[in-house]
């Protein structure tokens, strides 16, 4: 019996990848190709001459289709005009089967997918219809990898066997070394056809299009990127200025109103000192001029001559003096007042003050 | 595995396919065995990862089946929420069932939040016919599901699990799980009310599981709710009997089924003669109750005198009277002990009989408190201290 192997070319596995890896959803579709039958004769130590026979399918090329459902019903009964329409000019022949991808899903078939396959077989008359199921889901947490499982099946009375897949370009299973070097240039007819199609894939300097366009945007990416940065940058020099301002100003402001109070304090300082000074001075005036008639107010008459005073009985005197008593007490009492006042004041102005007030002292004993 | 509470699962699932869900999740009970909701695991989504969530369109769901708990892939799309749904079926990968009888498979209508629920239903009918189906493969087996088939008071409520062989003798097993026709509608509320959680119906599960296709080791089990499981007296008060050596289910589960029924009648009519015992007492005794269980009537209290000589008595009747006699507690209003309780004598055998009616019961308990209590007393004055 034939061991059926899919061989399938990475472009067209990487095209189907491609084409899933854009789409928002689960992806289906039709695959076309070629099957052949060979036969390969193995040399063992047990058996000289083995034959297998190898049904190989080759698949070429893929047909999307637009929308999921649609060659078939939710019961999964196929709909032959669909497939028919979205075959277009393909071949029915050529349909080797259809895919399916499904992401974050596990590599087993479900149950629509086994009924439609049955029922694509009966429409299409293909006893040996591929099902190629891809299944992507992600690799790595960061979702910066992903990895998909691949692998083809086919049914034999109504059991799916999984047949393995194998793509073509990363070299066969068979113990041959990797091609290093590609294929001859030398036929006409290649390199005729290579020139015909390569204006779509290649621009005037033998670059690939696509990638030209994919570097284009990826250049204009890094300028958004690196004029972005120099906004930032600007924007944080600009606040490390301002904000090297607002603290100078700070301290200043702190500064002068320090300053502000230890003048205020020094003032009160002086001016107190002032005060007694101006109170020592006024009991020495006093004391010398107090009974001086020219600093005593008189009454005058019309005429501008002073009122003679009143004799003075003894009561009187009395009273002036307990006057003069009491003013000297006032005078006692603005004293205290001042002192009290000078020791509310802080141990340093006190000090201060005891200072300057030992030199005015000093100063006025002298 | 990530388990997921319902609620989580119905925040992070499309908005689309909320609906049909909500309902497998808060109302989706399947199967004989409705104690356990279905259960939501695996949410993923077909979306590239670019897509804004919530977009979640596919999950894996549990579903208890014969003592087994069968876990399928249901896959939709977010971008074509109205298209319906597909399956994996586990392990069960030759399951298929057949889509014409699937009527919510066939007419799907999205904008129905109960259309995935029916659909999952139809899908264990489908995989119960699968699994009896299955049994083929032992015709001793095939025989017995036959048979139980034919009795309408098992054959509807039957679950069958023919699984994989068993992995050490490589014989094919199966197991089946029956629902007893057992009517606890007339269990007294107060029995069933103690258990924490809600259960939903009350069922009694019988599993019997073959191990060999020849039926030579058998292991039965039974299952009940919670709350049936309390009211008859724990898990350790029933006990069914082992299955016969060359014995068949026909015969057996009837067995099981009359075992449970005449213990449910027990604990009825237990409950009903509790009752009566207690009517009699307070007859009896009227002033003299203190206090008793007016809701389960397991309990009761008598202050009585004797001779100026007050005391009480503390009947506790058992779950099984009366069968079981009820225990009499003696306690002195006066007396202490070394540990300060009040001074007590406990009589469990006196003069008394199971097909005695409440009022002789009464009246006989009456007469032993006065033939008791002159030995209490002195007992009380010698041992206790006032």
């Amino acid at each position: 019996m034939a061991e059926p192997t899919v061989r399938v070319s990475g472009i067209v596995l990487s095209s189907l990848m491609f084409q899933h890896g854009n789409t928002d959803s689960d992806a289906e579709g039709l695959v076309l190709g070629e099957s052949r039958v060979e036969e390969q004769i193995t040399i063992s130590d047990s058996q000289a001459d083995r034959i297998h026979i190898q049904e190989i399918y080759y698949v070429q090329k893929h047909i999307a289709c637009s929308k999921l459902n649609h060659l078939y019903s939710g019961a999964g009964e196929v709909n032959s005009v669909a497939v028919k329409k979205l075959l277009a000019d393909n071949k029915q022949d050529s349909v080797l089967g259809w895919y399916r991808q499904r992401r974050n899903s596990d590599q087993q078939l479900s149950f629509r997918e086994r009924i439609v396959h049955q029922s694509l077989k009966a429409s299409l008359r293909n006893p040996h219809l591929l099902f190629l199921l891809l299944t992507p889901h992600r690799a790595s947490s960061a979702e910066s990898t992903h990895r998909t499982e691949y692998c083809a099946y086919i049914s034999r009375n109504s059991v799916f066997l999984s047949v393995p897949l194998l793509v073509n370009n990363l070299g066969l299973q068979e113990p041959q070394s990797y091609w290093k070097l590609p294929a001859g240039r030398s036929s006409e007819r290649y390199s005729a056809t290579i020139r015909r199609h390569s204006s779509s894939f290649f621009s005037s300097d033998g670059q690939l299009r696509d990638v030209n366009d994919v570097n284009a945007m990826n250049d204009a990416l890094q300028e958004e990127l690196q004029a972005a940065c120099r906004e930032v940058e600007d924007s944080e020099r600009q606040l490390e200025t301002l904000q090297s301002e607002v603290s100078a100003l700070r301290k200043r402001s702190r500064e002068r109103r320090k300053m502000k109070k230890s003048e205020a304090a020094g003032r009160t300082g002086e001016e107190e000192e002032d005060q007694r000074r101006n109170l020592r001075l006024q009991e020495a005036v006093g004391a010398l001029f107090k009974r001086s008639p020219l600093f005593l107010t008189h009454t005058l008459t019309l005429q501008g001559f002073p009122v003679p005073e009143r004799t003075f009985s003894g009561e009187e005197e009395e009273e002036e003096e307990e006057e003069a008593v009491c003013e000297e007490e006032e005078e006692e009492e603005a004293v205290c007042e001042e002192e009290t006042r000078e020791n509310t004041h802080s141990r340093k102005r006190s000090r201060e003050m005891a200072a300057s007030s030992e030199r005015k002292r000093r100063k006025s004993e002298s | 595995m990530n388990d997921i509470s319902p609620e989580a699962a119905l925040h992070r699932i499309s908005p689309e396919l909320r609906p049909l869900l909500c309902s497998v999740v808060r109302n989706g009970r399947v199967g004989l065995d409705s104690t356990n909701c279905l259960r939501v695991t695996d949410l993923k989504t077909g979306c590239i990862s670019l897509t804004p969530g919530p977009c979640c369109d596919r999950f894996k769901l549990h579903i208890p089946y014969a003592g087994e708990t069968l876990k399928w892939d249901i896959i939709f799309n977010a971008q074509f929420p109205e298209l319906p749904p597909d399956f994996i079926f586990g392990e069960d990968a030759e399951f298929l069932p057949e889509p014409s009888e699937l009527p919510h498979l066939v007419q799907w209508d999205a904008g129905n939040p109960e259309c995935l629920l029916q659909l999952v239903k139809e899908l264990i009918q489908q995989y119960h016919h699968y699994q009896c189906q299955r049994l083929r493969e032992s015709s001793r087996l095939l025989f017995e599901y036959d048979s139980l088939l034919e009795d309408p008071n098992y054959g509807r409520n039957m679950e069958i699990y023919a699984g994989r062989k068993n992995s050490w003798t490589g014989e094919f097993s199966a197991r089946f799980l029956l629902k007893l026709p057992v009517d606890f509608s007339n269990i007294p509320v107060y029995l069933l009310k103690d258990t924490a959680l809600d259960p939903g119906e009350d069922v009694a599960l019988l599993s019997v599981s073959f191990e060999d296709a020849e039926a030579t080791q058998v292991f039965p089990k039974l299952y009940l709710s919670p709350s049936i499981e309390h009211a008859l007296g724990g898990s350790s008060a029933l006990h069914i009997p082992a299955f016969p050596s060359g014995g068949c289910l026909i015969d057996y589960v009837p067995q099981v089924c009359q075992l449970l029924n005449n213990k449910v009648q027990y604990i009825i009519q237990g409950y009903h003669k509790r009752r009566e015992y207690i009517a009699a007492f307070l007859s009896h005794f009227g002033m003299g109750v203190v206090e008793y269980d007016a809701v389960g009537f397991t309990k009761l209290t008598l202050l009585l005198m004797w001779k100026d000589f007050c005391f009480l008595v503390h009947v506790d009747l058992p779950l099984y009277f009366p069968r079981d006699q009820p225990t009499l507690t003696f306690q002195s209003v006066y007396h202490f002990t070394n540990s300060g309780q009040l001074y007590s004598q406990v009589q469990k055998s006196y003069p008394y009989s199971p097909r005695w009616d409440g009022n002789e019961m009464a009246k006989r308990a009456k007469a032993y408190f006065k033939s008791f209590i002159p030995q209490f007393q002195e007992g009380a004055f010698a041992n206790g201290k006032l």
